[in-house]
């Protein structure tokens, strides 16, 4: 039994070390170490054996046993090694500088990534998203806002009139919103301060279209009503807001403005990152573009909604949207922002 | 507004240069758009907001510049007009202080027609107008000079020498001085002599009664007119003039008499003559400036900032604001403590005054406290301030019309991730785009004042433009897939009008199934239980849906919760059956799943021929199924499905 145990080692390492795949190494484990494998049968023979020789031939198949478990470990190890080889050399063979095969996925058009960068901006300080008509009434786009009818200021924002025919709507009262300011009455006359609130839209206007105008166009409209609000808290805002949008290092500046629905007004110029300042047709050869009008709210708007003027105070703002994109990605004319062609939704 | 630097160092010194000068007075709110160099001089373009008629003039773009250089203004030196001895060209004036609130006029007798001197022709020409001859371009010298319009009647063509203001009937004839005729719109204001309407108040001089080289006398007025019949009249005639423009803003009503004088003293100086009437001044208010009053405490409260009072003054000063110190505590008052003024660092003392500042009537933009703050605040320099975030509640409680923008997010990144690309296109289309759908254009909203016909109607479908940008890349790429998330109107007037967002999609690489897939997931991931299939048409150009966002994100629901991993195994098997081809795949299924709770899911496995292998999971949540069970099961699903649809297993 002893010399059948030393042949059976003897057979089983030269057997595996001649293998070079893994389903074979497979097959001759079980060939010998199986439950019917060769060094087992010869194993359960031990007990039939005179008791006092069974610890000595035991020994010698146990020794056998990791003899074979031991080359096969090894042998595995080495057909690793080899295989990697060669799959190295086989990634050799292929030109890998080709590019990958992407997934197909589509884009997202760049007015939908810096309205979602604004939204969550604004989140980080408190402010809640609202939606609201396009079609809107005469008194929530001017009214409310301090802007009576025959308000010279209505020059600035030419109007485009629904045709009221069939409905039993005054001509003139119903319009296309000029301004999402126009949010601000419908929620103040909804809610007590505090409110903090962004509404982003579209708007329209009776206007010539050029490369920084359009018929239509985004804003994202902004508010901030409580019991302290002050003209430096604007100023942090929009210096926030901006820096976060567009980066820490644009360049802005503050100039006194008027909109009857403010008091102090503000405007708030970026300078133009299309020539970096220079001047360009997108600016006006004026090296700025006016990206953030605003200002602290007149006493009369909050009368209006119901407010206390001499208890609560509250800033407002409207982020040119449609020109932020633009600014952004350097896209030096506001009509590509409607423009369907995949050569430019593709590059967002 | 056009400004020359020349003219204005005739009222103020400048030490700024031009660009520096032109930045300051952007900050200070008169916004500088060009500066341009020309013939030794330098021209500023300004945009002057709808508040401030007083800055459409050189003296008042120097009044500003006064205040930003801290100087003061050179004030002219203006004659006093006295009542000759002999008033050789009386007039009657019938007033009507609803039409005119003030009307201020005199009679210049034995003038001479000429050219105006060079230097006004200059002048007038640096400011885009056209010098015509001494006593118009006087007219329009003193209107941009000082702010305030006025106009010169040839005295022997008033007939009667006689005017009456009132307002037109409507359809009146009239030819203004540039000879162009006009039929007159309803409660326009016009000036009638004994026979003639001789001016369109306002707006236009009369061709009857204007100026010529023969005129020998000549009648001057300042009017104060009614800024809204102004507006609406030269709104209605498409003639805005340079005085409308002045009127429609609210033109200062104490500015009449010294106007008159400059004008009266410029026609003798360049024209001779001699005045020949008394001066003429109806009015039935005083127009005196009024008193404003200032509390600095509420002032820092809304600026944020301390600005010492002695700086406070002296803005107020420079900007002809008069003010005083009418209270002035003794010791600092408590201050509220919900506001936090930022320290300036400058060392102020500041008690809480107040301060009284008599406006002159120039300046009718300011009307109320906070028009004050913002006189303080704009020549302080708003790039002068400290910036700080707000502090103050926030409110958990929704807003109203709040927006859950994280749902849109949610189903463009799914769109995306399915391979569509996003567009934006224009809420408005045209008529052709209607009439190509076979759609008649009545039952659509309608714009009545268009940009262009292109523009017309309000879009109901998305469709159109999709369509249109499917077309528009077709040159381009043979794989086209794209998405709008939008607005359309709908109804056809505005009692009925609704607006709604919609979603749609148009694809050419995707198949019916593929693009039910992606809805079907859509769906998924917000929580909606609706069949996609009535969203989907199949179009010549591709796969396109459109839905009812709006509507079908009612049924949102994100909350998530956990399911424990079932503890015992599943049976899985496939059932193969023969069914007619009318039966609907998704019937069966659903039947398959009504017969037992231990059915958990079923999907088509494959299709052969006639056949259908469907993969059914059981499973109990409770313990383990057995063979038995699961036989007992199968049994009844066949049976039934051979009562039902008639179904066959396959051998």
């Amino acid at each position: 039994m002893e010399e059948e145990l030393i042949q059976i080692k003897n057979t089983a390492v030269s057997l595996i070390l001649d293998i070079l795949d893994r389903k074979t190494l497979e097959e001759v484990k079980l060939q010998f170490l199986g439950r019917s494998g060769k060094l087992t049968l010869v194993i359960k023979e031990i007990a039939k054996l005179p008791k006092e020789d069974r610890p000595e031939v035991g020994r010698l198949a146990n020794e056998v046993k990791k003899a074979i478990e031991d080359t096969i470990a090894n042998q595995e190890l080495r057909i690793r090694q080899l295989t990697d080889q060669e799959s190295g050399e086989r990634k050799e063979k292929i030109d890998t500088s080709v590019p990958g095969i992407k997934p197909d996925i589509g884009h997202l058009h760049p007015m939908t990534q810096v309205l979602m960068d604004v939204v969550d901006v604004f989140k980080t300080i408190g402010f809640q998203v609202a939606d609201g008509p396009e079609i809107e009434t005469d008194y929530y786009n001017f009214e409310v806002l301090n802007i009576p009818k025959d308000h010279p200021s209505r020059d600035t924002q030419q109007t485009l009139f629904l045709d009221t025919r069939k409905s039993k709507v005054v001509p003139g009262e119903v319009i296309l919103r000029t301004q999402t300011s126009a949010m601000q009455g419908r929620i103040m006359e909804k809610i007590k301060p505090p409110v903090r609130a962004i509404v982003p839209g579209k708007n329209f206007r009776y206007e010539q279209v050029d490369a920084s105008h359009g018929f239509e166009f985004w804003q994202v409209e902004g508010f901030l009503v409580d019991t302290s609000v002050r003209l430096t808290d604007l100023f942090g805002t929009i210096d926030y807001v901006l820096r976060k949008l567009m980066g820490e290092g644009i360049k802005l500046k503050f100039a006194t403005t008027n909109f009857p629905f403010v008091e102090p007004g503000v405007d708030t110029y970026i300078q133009c990152t299309v020539c970096n300042g220079r001047g360009c047709s997108f600016c006006k050869q004026s090296g700025w573009s006016e990206i953030m009008p605003a200002g602290m709210i007149h006493p009369n708007v909050l009368k209006a909604v119901g407010y206390d003027s001499q208890k609560v105070t509250g800033f407002a703002f409207a982020i040119g949207l449609s020109r932020l994109v633009t600014l952004r990605y350097q896209m030096d004319d506001l009509r590509l922002l409607t423009n369907p062609d995949m050569r430019i939704l593709e590059q967002f | 507004m056009l400004a020359p630097l020349s003219w204005l160092k005739e009222y103020v010194d400048i030490t700024l240069s031009p660009k520096e000068l032109g930045d300051r007075l952007t900050e200070v709110g008169l916004g500088t758009e060009k500066i341009t160099k020309a013939d030794g001089d330098v021209i500023f373009e300004f945009e002057i907001t709808p508040n401030r008629p007083d800055l459409l003039s050189i003296l008042g773009i120097a009044r500003e510049i006064a205040a930003v250089e801290r100087k003061k203004i050179r004030q002219l030196n203006l004659p006093n007009l006295t009542k000759p001895k002999k008033e050789s060209l009386p007039i009657k004036l019938n007033p009507d202080y609803k039409l005119f609130q003030r009307w201020t006029g005199i009679s210049i007798a034995n003038i001479s027609i000429k050219p105006s001197p060079q230097w006004m022709q200059d002048r007038l020409t640096k400011i885009g107008l056209r010098p015509i001859n001494n006593v118009i371009d006087i007219t329009n010298y003193v209107m941009f000079e000082l702010g305030i319009p006025l106009h010169a009647f040839d005295y022997d063509q008033i007939i009667g020498h006689e005017m009456t203001v009132e307002k037109a009937i409507g359809g009146e004839h009239f030819t203004s001085v540039d000879e162009k005729s006009y039929h007159l719109p309803k409660n326009a204001i016009i000036i009638k002599d004994k026979e003639r309407i001789i001016d369109l108040a306002g707006i236009k001089g009369g061709l009857n009664s204007g100026i010529t080289d023969n005129t020998k006398y000549v009648f001057l007025h300042v009017t104060i007119d009614d800024p809204i019949l102004i507006r609406r009249a030269s709104i209605a005639l498409s003639l805005r003039s340079d005085a409308s423009a002045i009127y429609e803003r609210g033109v200062d009503k104490g500015g009449t008499l010294k106007t008159l004088a400059r004008a009266a003293q410029l026609v003798i100086e360049l024209a001779g003559g001699n005045i020949a009437s008394k001066i003429y001044d109806l009015k039935n208010k005083a127009f005196e400036p009024w008193k404003l009053k200032l509390r600095t405490e509420r002032m820092n409260n809304i600026l944020g900032i301390e600005i010492p009072e002695k700086r406070v003054l002296s803005i107020l000063e420079s900007l002809n604001l008069n003010p005083s110190i009418i209270t002035l505590s003794s010791f600092p008052r408590k201050r509220e403590s919900r506001f936090v003024p930022v320290k300036t660092g400058i060392k102020s003392g500041v008690t809480d005054s107040v301060i009284e500042c008599t406006v002159p009537t120039y300046r009718n933009d300011l009307k109320i406290e906070e028009d004050l703050i913002e006189e303080v605040a704009r020549i302080y320099g708003y790039n002068n301030f400290p910036k700080t975030i707000p502090i103050g509640q926030l409110s958990t409680k929704k807003i109203p019309y709040f927006k859950d923008f994280k749902i849109e997010e949610i189903a463009k990144n799914i769109l995306q991730a399915s391979g569509l690309s996003e567009i934006y296109t224009y809420s408005l289309i045209g008529e052709k785009d209607l009439t190509e759908q076979r759609w008649k254009t009545e039952d659509f909203l309608r714009v009545d004042n268009p940009v262009s016909l292109e523009f017309e109607y309000l879009r109901p479908t998305l469709k159109i433009n999709l369509l249109k940008g499917f077309s528009q890349n077709k040159p381009n790429f043979k794989d086209i897939n794209l998405f709008e998330l939008g607005k359309v109107y709908l109804g056809n007037n505005l009692n009925e009008a609704k607006e709604s967002y919609f979603l749609s999609g148009i694809s050419n690489t995707k198949n019916f199934f593929e693009v039910k897939g992606i809805l079907e997931r859509l769906f998924d991931e917000l929580g909606i239980k609706e069949d996609p299939t009535k969203f989907i048409e199949i179009l010549d150009e591709g796969v396109f849906f459109e839905i009812n966002y709006s509507e079908i994100i009612k049924q949102v629901d994100l909350n998530k919760k956990y399911i424990p991993l079932p503890k015992y195994p599943p049976i899985i098997e496939d059932l193969a059956l023969i069914i007619e081809e009318k039966i609907k795949t998704g019937d069966i299924i659903n039947e398959i799943k009504q017969q037992s709770r231990f059915v958990t899911d079923v999907s088509l496995l494959d299709t052969f021929r006639d056949s259908r292998t469907f993969h059914i999971i059981y499973q109990n949540k409770e313990g383990n199924l057995t063979t038995e069970e699961v036989g007992k099961i199968r049994e009844k699903i066949i049976k039934f499905l051979k009562e039902k649809f008639n179904a066959k297993v396959k051998e």
